[in-house]
């Protein structure tokens, strides 16, 4: 399979044997796939090797089929984005959880358009917190793992924003009773997920703790970036 | 092939970087029939290597002792304390400029696919370095990537937070280059770089 000009970033890259690299990349059509960059740690390369990072746009073509394909062509498709400080710290967590969540090959466009979005807030300075939920509530939407956010999941019910509820797994959102329910939510802060308006400070903590809950759930385990990010 | 222990010797010699199954077989078959001398003496520094190069405790580069050499020598400037990634980086910078101040290694990036964290990068042994007080300049030297660019930062922050002047490697055109070659980030930071010139 021949593919070229594929829209593309680079979410990892890794050293392999003397001169190479190992790529994962998130392409528009393609999903999440894997490619070796043959011989572009030489010191003389036709490759850019700076085009080979994570965060900038680039077009790239490669050539295989199955797990690794062998990286032929990759050119810059635009400027990077210039993230320094903590949005660069977010733009890792989001290459983490796109490479943790996703399988290789399950093409999801709108995927990649709402990563190439959610790198353009983070470069324009927009609320960081806010942002990554934004992003990780499509995520799961676009891998078929949507959450229920403005219906209680039991009565169907549209939730009140003055009570507190749980979200159960799979489940969706049912009022709170005790510790045991796991992570404990305002009906607004929901509700402003489900609106995409940003809720008050104290919501999106919140928020922070349900998607950190949701996403273990997907991945079995843990984001590193976790420790990394307040 | 009959001989258990050139099997084994063969599968060792794979954890070298670029070895794989034919070098390996080669290199065995080649000291077994014409190096047992040097083949001896591969195995008693690379076993004496192995258990007694630590680490230094305060630099964290590889050391016979627990304070490596550059660390203790009183010829070094103390207030100023270079953050190379790795060893290597330390040699480059030690070869290629006259600096005469210290070092800390971190060994790896931050990079959380990797597994690298805060604390896989001894963040805490520098931050402790620091509040000796007797370092002035923290010269950032990681690598110009996204993974040093982040670790980069966290470096700032820690310098900042110990009240420590930080500085970080310039970005530029290589020499000799050209800059109808150069990809467009290097040039955009070497324009956003660019220098006064001093008459």
């Amino acid at each position: 399979m021949r593919i070229e000009q594929q829209p593309a970033f680079v979410l990892h890259a890794r050293a392999y044997r003397e001169t190479s690299l190992l790529l994962e990349c998130l392409t528009r059509d393609h999903g999440r796939v894997g490619l070796i960059a043959r011989g572009v740690r030489r010191e003389r390369t036709r490759t850019p090797r700076a085009l080979l990072q994570p965060l900038i746009p680039v077009r790239v073509g490669w050539n295989g089929r199955g797990e690794l394909a062998t990286l032929t062509q990759v050119e810059a498709a635009a400027s990077g984005f210039d993230l320094d400080g903590d949005a660069l710290l977010c733009a890792l967590y989001l290459n983490e959880l796109v490479l943790r969540i996703t399988p290789r090959q399950d093409p999801h466009p709108q995927l990649f358009a709402d990563y190439a979005e959610t790198l353009a807030r983070l470069a324009y300075g927009e609320a960081q917190a806010w942002t990554l939920r934004r992003f990780e509530r499509d995520l799961l939407a676009h891998l078929g793992y949507a959450l229920v956010l403005d219906v209680d999941g039991d009565a169907g019910a549209p939730l009140d924003p003055e009570r507190d509820y749980a979200y159960r797994h799979e489940h969706g959102p049912a009022p709170w009773r005790d510790a045991r329910d796991g992570v404990r939510l305002r009906g607004a802060a929901l509700l402003a997920l489900a609106r995409d308006e940003m809720p008050a400070a104290e919501h999106l903590s919140s928020l922070r703790r349900l998607m950190r809950a949701v996403i273990a759930t997907h991945i079995d385990g843990e984001l590193r970036s976790w420790s990394m990010l307040a | 092939m009959s001989s258990p222990l050139l099997n084994e010797l063969i599968d060792a010699l794979r954890c070298l970087p670029g070895v794989g199954a034919k070098t390996a077989q080669r290199m065995a078959f080649h000291v077994l029939e014409r190096d047992r001398a040097g083949a001896k003496k591969l195995s008693d520094r690379l076993a004496a290597a192995v258990e007694r190069i630590g680490n230094c405790t305060r630099c964290r580069t590889f050391s016979e002792d627990a304070i490596c050499s550059t660390c203790a020598s009183p010829q070094r400037d103390p207030s100023l304390l270079c953050v190379v990634e790795t060893p290597v980086d330390q040699l480059a910078v030690e070869q290629a400029t006259g600096y005469r101040g210290r070092y800390f290694v971190l060994l790896g990036r931050l990079s959380p696919l990797d597994g690298m964290g805060p604390k896989e990068l001894g963040i805490d042994l520098l931050a402790a370095r620091l509040a000796e007080n007797e370092v002035r300049e923290l010269i950032i030297a990681t690598n110009p990537t996204v993974e040093g660019e982040a670790t980069a930062h966290l470096l700032s922050q820690i310098a900042r937070a110990a009240g420590v002047r930080a500085t970080r490697l310039a970005h530029g055109v290589p020499l000799g280059g050209e800059l109808e070659f150069i990809d467009r980030g290097t040039l955009a930071h070497a324009f956003g770089g660019r220098q006064l010139i001093e008459n």
